[in-house]
């Protein structure tokens, strides 16, 4: 089935260029490479926006409001944590991962699967679940995009804090074993753990 | 000569055997600690040791005093915005989250005096009890409490008690293991002082520490003095440190709408949050 068309698309890019230098050629597929790159990202963390992420209503109506009232929204020192530096992966890698398995979400998106209160009230756990289990499976990889144990002054921090954070630490835990509903209202019915 | 003698003699006697009855320390002379209180909403045992609730009930686990905590160098530590939140408070806070009380403590060889200062706030969110304006509550754990001398009274606050949401009217608290003393003052006048017990359910009579209260409101300040027999109930030997807990019903508050403190301990002549002095 192979075309003998010598004119045929294929075989025109598989021809050796007759007018342009392998310098030239090698100078701008490189410089395009950076373009097309460059745009692919521009694009991408086009989706890491907070706009992107309340232009759907789903968002908007529900745990972006939630997430106003807290403070990684509004705090002394004005430093804010918008809804890819929790919910997306800094890394390449993991970044990339995470996009592929969001593109189900235009799936729901389209049928609807929450997209009125009582909708989304009633997957709440859910949804909550998938993430609790994402940061747990990642050593809560996101909350230390910024926050660590050995950046905290402990002098700083109330005694309830600096003592949970103690116990924290001496057993191993991570940040999202307790800080769950930091960002956003915890779902009723949750589960108690049975194992620490 | 003789009746007067006999007289005198007589007189001496009742005297002395009376100022034994109400043999009391010199208060000046003991010293006071401030014990804040706080309301505490509805946060009850099953509340405080699950992880969803209450993230502290891990430092439970491990030992941790709620105190320990939520008592920071004499400040309340406490997420007070959720307290008073529709969650943890249904009904409606008061307007006065929380209210200090001075502690003072002594004892001699058969009793323990404890008195208590407060300025008790208006603004109660549920003023049910329209004979008394204040009740004065002071309970004891014996040793047999599970985590009694981590979460004072809090063994005996369950979300199914009278005055819980949902809770049936007639269900007193109680405490599952172990049992406490509870002491009550009134402040309705003629009001008996309680000197009862919680086990299975709470009883307000029948203790065995023989427990009496006095108490008086000069000015806005209301001053109540308990005394019960060390050796009765509860046994609190000199050295012992006895885990307690205090609560206030202010302005005509009943069941749940007191404000409480945390646990604390109260040393006989030994070390704890409260030192009891021996005179």
């Amino acid at each position: 089935m192979s075309s003998s068309n010598n004119n045929g698309i294929w075989a025109r890019l598989r021809k050796p260029s007759a007018k342009y230098s392998l310098l030239t050629l090698l100078a701008v597929g490189f410089v395009s490479g950076i373009v097309f790159w460059g745009s692919f990202n521009t694009a991408m963390e086009a989706t890491n926006t907070l706009e992107f992420c309340i232009s759907c209503h789903e968002m908007r109506d529900n745990v972006y409001q939630e997430y106003k009232q807290t403070i990684h929204y509004s705090n002394r020192t004005g430093v804010r944590a918008i809804c890819s530096d929790c919910h997306v992966p800094k890394d390449w890698v993991h970044k990339m991962a995470r996009k592929i398995q969001a593109s189900q979400e235009i799936y729901g998106k389209i049928v609807g699967t929450i997209d009125t209160p009582e909708k989304f009230e009633a997957r709440r756990l859910e949804l909550a679940e998938h993430e609790w289990a994402r940061m747990k499976a990642s050593d809560s990889r996101e909350c230390r995009n910024c926050h660590s144990f050995e950046g905290m002054d402990i002098e700083k921090q109330k005694t309830r804090a600096s003592k949970m954070h103690k116990i924290a630490q001496d057993d191993k835990q991570t940040c999202i074993d307790c800080h769950k509903g930091i960002a956003h209202h915890k779902p009723k019915g949750m589960k108690e753990e049975e194992d620490e | 000569m003789n009746k007067n003698f006999i007289s005198l003699a007589v007189i001496s006697t009742l005297l002395a055997s009376a100022s034994a009855a109400i043999a009391a320390p010199d208060w000046s002379k003991v010293p006071k600690k401030d014990i804040l209180l706080f309301h505490p909403g509805v946060t009850p045992i099953e509340w405080a040791t699950k992880k969803a609730e209450h993230s502290g009930s891990t430092a439970i686990k491990k030992g941790e005093t709620c105190a320990g905590c939520h008592d920071e160098k004499g400040k309340l530590s406490l997420d007070f915005k959720r307290l008073a939140g529709k969650e943890l408070e249904p009904k409606g806070a008061p307007k006065t989250l929380s209210f200090p009380v001075g502690v003072q403590a002594a004892y001699d060889a058969t009793s323990l005096y404890l008195r208590l200062t407060f300025k008790s706030p208006d603004g109660g969110a549920d003023p049910a009890d329209k004979e008394n304006e204040v009740k004065a509550n002071v309970m004891f754990a014996n040793d047999k409490v599970p985590q009694g001398d981590l979460v004072g009274c809090w063994a005996t606050c369950h979300q199914d008690a009278r005055t819980m949401p949902g809770a049936d009217d007639k269900k007193l608290k109680y405490v599952k293991d172990g049992a406490y003393d509870l002491m009550q003052w009134k402040s309705a006048k003629g009001a008996k002082a309680a000197d009862g017990t919680v086990t299975d359910k709470r009883a307000m009579d029948g203790g065995k520490a023989d427990a009496r209260a006095e108490g008086s409101k000069s000015g806005d300040t209301y001053t109540v003095t308990f005394t019960r027999k060390l050796a009765g109930g509860v046994a609190m030997g000199e050295g012992k440190a006895i885990p307690f807990g205090i609560a206030i019903h202010a302005d005509h508050a009943t069941g749940r709408f007191h404000h409480v403190s945390f646990g604390y301990k109260l040393g006989i002549g030994s070390e704890g949050d409260v030192k009891a002095i021996r005179f």
